[in-house]
């Protein structure tokens, strides 16, 4: 929310969040931020074509309609955002994270797979183009 | 005297952000030029006149740490100030960044006016 508040300028409603597979949003973008240390795994950020073309003009001030570097690189930063906020907060708890630089795929009919065993979280948000997913899998090392 | 800026970031959005943020704040500035990472950044300051260079941290190819610490190695750009922007801002990496010279440290999400407050003094 503090990332969306300062920087992009959206507004943003948490949704019912869970855990598990189960919970998704329709994606053709995800950015991802790998995680190691105390905690192992990865933050990712999941929009559909919609919201990560909003999300991104509303960071670059302008208009985009293509789906392409521009929001790579915005909703990559984002995903940094909020992998560096995770690090801050588990730093109170003693627990030392450090981050990967972002990678973000587009595409469609595509899913992620990996840290078998792993915990998930997944918090969906609401915004006026659609709904977007934050995921955060992760071991405790 | 407006000062020149240069923004080290690898994310050309957050460039962007940063000097949009850098015109709302309403600060006194110059020319603002850019670079990728550390070894783009080195290359604009041995060519350009920086007045301060504001950095990310976790870049690739040179990180902002690396990019202070061979910055220092050199005698022509070694004083001027570099202020860090990330998202790391955790007192081991910046006390390391000051170590190597830093001014200071922003952390990422920030507003305007954060920046105005932070940078103005510098400015």
């Amino acid at each position: 929310m503090d990332v969306f508040n300062a920087m992009v300028f959206i507004e943003i409603a948490p949704e019912i969040s869970g855990k598990g597979e189960g919970l998704a949003v329709e994606t053709n973008l995800v950015s991802c931020i790998g995680l190691a240390g105390d905690l192992k795994g990865l933050v990712a950020i999941h929009c559909p074509a919609a919201v990560a073309l909003d999300i991104t003009g509303a960071m670059l001030g302008m208009d985009v309609e293509e789906l392409g570097e521009d929001c790579k690189d915005a909703i990559g930063e984002i995903a940094n955002m909020v992998a560096g906020g995770l690090k801050t907060a588990l730093v109170s708890s003693a627990r030392n994270v450090e981050l990967a630089i972002p990678v973000t795929v587009i595409g469609s009919s595509f899913r992620m797979s990996g840290l078998v065993g792993a915990n998930r979280v997944f918090v969906p948000f609401a915004t006026p183009s659609g709904r977007f997913g934050v995921e955060l899998k992760y071991v405790v090392a | 005297m407006a000062k020149n800026v240069l923004l080290v970031d690898d994310s050309s959005t957050m460039r962007k952000i940063i000097s949009r943020s850098l015109r709302q704040a309403g600060l006194d500035f110059g020319e603002i030029y850019e670079a990728g990472d550390g070894q783009e950044a080195l290359a604009v300051l041995e060519k350009e006149t920086i007045d301060i260079v504001l950095s990310d941290i976790n870049m690739p190819n040179m990180n902002g740490i690396e990019f202070l610490r061979e910055k220092g190695n050199r005698p022509g750009i070694k004083d001027i100030p570099v202020f860090m922007i990330s998202t790391e801002t955790g007192e081991d990496i910046i006390g390391e960044a000051k170590s190597l010279g830093a001014v200071g440290a922003l952390k990422k999400p920030f507003t305007p006016d954060k920046v105005n407050e932070v940078l103005g003094p510098l400015m």
